[in-house]
């Protein structure tokens, strides 16, 4: 078999202008899902009845669901919705069926990723023993003070490596963002590649962009471990 | 906005029944060659010979970092075309051969991490202990090892089956036609009418699965684990 | 009297681990309880600082007077304050360094400033003779050494009793020396003080009162001497003769 080399070269730098929207769209995920997922990790743990029904119910339909499915069923109704809401609950006259295709892609991905972030924001919290809550009570925190300065701290070192796999799980995911007309890096090499018939030059090319994109996300993830667990190290540096 | 029938879930739920067996084909497919594969890499790296050791790390990077479409898209356009240059035409196959082929080649590197886990679990001195009385180090692995190991590799496995089942629904992309694939169908016969129904009864079956699997297992594992479970004492 | 706790009670699901204790401490008071594993007194010392929730019982200390079960957040909070805790496990906060886990309680519980708090946290960890471990990490120390650390935090906050949860039972024997020593300096120089704790050298010598609790009841309680050499409960006899080998009673 013949690659087409000069074909893969051209796709490659075409796709490489899908970069900053599939990142776009990730740290945007990102920001809205984090604070949410760790609000309700909190009130799962502290056991609020009522919070805590609702969010075992919807962790468990988002985790138990495929994404892509999660995807064509919210594309097909958030358009409408909004419109709804925006005019008629709001009475803003704001055309939803114009707006940036990027916000359906925001909005699904983090309804998404708030079931796997609770998850594992719960988890990590549930790794710092009682003893440093009790420990914190006792020199005269108050509970907010102890988590603040002594758990979530311990909590966020634990969870690293679980949520560096569940960032470069929301990057693959990005590539079904096409499903919502998103020109990320799928998308687009996925139109070179129909208008050439090279598909399987530009599918090689979109799998090492994002080998290339998860690597630099892994070695981030390793810098940012490596200065905040300090404190895990037997011996000083 | 198009009027809601609940009902209609249920009439999807009853057509879509059937191809429940098409996604736990899928699935069955890919353990039994994603975990040929699986238990090659957790050998190269638990015995920590450099090369293959080298060549299971590397795989196990590189398959983490593809996501699902792309390597279906890739087995589905490349493999036939990197035949037919031998002369062998795969290009009438069934679907169902692509996306067990896709998924293996991305699930043995998970497949590979939950065997290496589970057997790393066991301490070494149940080894040890086994063949100071006498056991082959083959009979140490399969009376002892393995059925401890088996019990620590439940969870994972269980999770590893409903991220396949749930990865697998993009192989409705090549034309598979499972679950997704037949309500994706339905939805175009009924050229839109009935489309959230349609996602709805769509999304309960899996979710009915997922539950089924996590329960199978949680079970299995409370089952299998009685050897783990400390004597009962009063704080 | 500085210190009192009346008919305190406490069951996990059916099992009574507390029926109506009494204990009263003295200022300057070494107060130690002894008995065998489950007669609840590790559970009496967590239902004082309100780490567990009693079921029933009162609280006199200083001007606070309070019930135990349900205690508003503020009295807790008071309570909490004017006392310190050593844990058997240590719990140093394992994200701060030996002299952050010292100043933490003074800083952000007490409002002291963080120079102030820097100097209180230097000045305890000297007298508990860790003068070059400032800057380590839990980790990094032994756990004689962190149960120092732990000791050196409840101090610093210059409480008015020290509550002792079998402080030496998770060291190695070897350890256990440098943590008692600490802690009859601490008798020494007045620190009112309850420790439960199976180190019975350590309440023969230092005790100003001897508790001994049994299945949830204190069976009997005196001055080392009267409890040593003259119990009077035959509970108490049987528990002294399984763990001091050359104990001799006369009947």
């Amino acid at each position: 078999m013949k690659l087409n080399t000069e074909f893969m070269r051209e796709t490659f730098i075409a796709s490489l202008g899908g970069i900053p929207k599939t990142m776009l769209i990730t740290i945007l995920t990102l920001l809205v899902s984090i604070p949410i997922a760790f609000a309700m990790a909190l009130s799962k743990l502290e056991n609020k009845k009522v919070s805590s029904k609702f969010v075992t119910a919807y962790v468990s339909f988002i985790r138990g669901t495929p994404i892509v499915l999660q995807i064509l069923f919210i594309y097909s109704l958030l358009p409408s919705t909004l419109n709804h809401l925006i005019k008629d609950v709001l009475g803003l006259s704001v055309n939803v069926f114009k707006m940036n295709k990027i916000v359906y892609a925001i909005i699904v991905f983090s309804l998404n990723n708030i079931a796997v972030l609770t998850e594992l924001f719960r988890s990590a919290l549930g790794t710092v023993g009682h003893g440093q809550m009790e420990a914190a009570m006792t020199v005269g925190l108050t509970k907010r003070q102890a988590y603040r300065r002594i758990i979530i701290p311990q909590a966020l070192v634990a969870a690293l490596p679980n949520l560096c796999n569940t960032v470069i799980g929301l990057i693959k995911n990005t590539s079904l963002a096409f499903l919502m007309a998103v020109q990320e890096i799928t998308a687009i090499s996925k139109m070179k590649a129909a208008a050439g018939y090279y598909y399987i030059e530009a599918y090689l090319m979109i799998a090492l962009i994002y080998i290339i994109v998860c690597t630099v996300v892994q070695l981030l993830f390793a810098l940012i471990e490596h200065q905040l667990s300090a404190y895990k190290k037997r011996l000083a540096v | 906005m198009h009027p809601f029938h609940p009902s209609y879930v249920f009439t999807v739920l009853v057509q879509l029944f059937p191809y429940i067996g098409v996604t736990l084909l899928m699935m069955l497919g890919t353990v039994i060659f994603g975990g040929a594969i699986g238990i090659l890499l957790a050998k190269a790296k638990i015995k920590r010979r450099i090369v293959p050791r080298a060549i299971a790390e590397v795989y196990t990077y590189l398959t983490r970092c593809v996501p699902s479409i792309i390597m279906l898209f890739i087995v589905y356009y490349g493999v036939p075309a990197l035949l037919l240059q031998f002369g062998i035409n795969i290009n009438n196959f069934n679907k169902g051969v692509f996306v067990i082929t896709a998924f293996s080649i991305l699930f043995a590197s998970n497949l590979g991490e939950v065997f290496r886990a589970a057997y790393l679990a066991v301490d070494p001195g149940q080894r040890e202990a086994a063949v100071c009385s006498g056991l082959s180090e083959f009979q140490a692995f399969y009376r002892i090892i393995l059925p401890q190991a088996a019990v620590h590799a439940l969870p994972n496995f269980s999770n590893m089956l409903v991220n396949l089942m749930k990865e697998g629904a993009l192989a409705y992309s090549i034309g598979l036609i499972d679950v997704m694939g037949e309500g994706n169908l339905l939805i175009g016969r009924n050229q839109g009418s009935y489309t959230l129904e349609t996602y709805l009864g769509m999304a309960i079956i899996y979710w009915a699965l997922t539950y089924v699997i996590e329960l199978i297992f949680g079970k299995l594992e409370k089952n299998l684990s009685k050897g783990k479970k400390h004597a009962t004492s009063v704080a | 009297m500085l210190f009192s706790v009346k008919n305190v009670s406490k069951a996990f699901k059916d099992n009574q681990v507390l029926k109506k204790v009494d204990l009263e401490v003295n200022k300057g008071d070494v107060v130690v309880i002894l008995g065998p594993s489950g007669s609840g007194k590790t559970t009496l010392l967590r239902c004082i600082d309100f780490l567990e929730k009693a079921d029933g019982g009162e609280l006199d200390f200083d001007d606070i007077h309070t019930d135990l079960s349900h205690a508003s957040a503020k009295t807790i909070e008071k309570v909490r304050k004017k006392s310190a805790f050593v844990f058997q496990n240590y719990n140093l906060f394992a994200n701060k360094t030996a002299l952050q886990n010292v100043t933490e309680g003074l800083t952000i519980g007490r409002k002291v400033p963080k120079d102030e708090a820097i100097e209180i946290a230097k000045k305890a960890l000297d007298k508990v003779g860790l003068s070059d471990k400032y800057d380590s990490y839990p980790v990094q120390l032994s756990g004689g050494q962190q149960q120092r650390v732990g000791i050196a935090r409840a101090i610093a906050v210059n409480p008015d009793i020290i509550l002792f949860d079998e402080p030496t039972s998770a060291l190695d024997p070897e350890l256990v020396g440098e943590v008692l020593k600490i802690m009859r300096e601490l008798a020494g120089e007045g620190i009112t003080m309850i420790v439960v704790t199976h180190e019975m050298k350590f309440a023969q010598d230092v005790a100003t009162k001897v508790v001994f609790m049994d299945g949830g009841v204190v069976v009997e309680e005196g001055t080392p001497k009267e409890i040593f050499t003259n119990p009077k409960e035959e509970r108490t006899r049987e528990f002294l003769m399984r763990i001091l080998p050359d104990f001799n009673y006369s009947i």
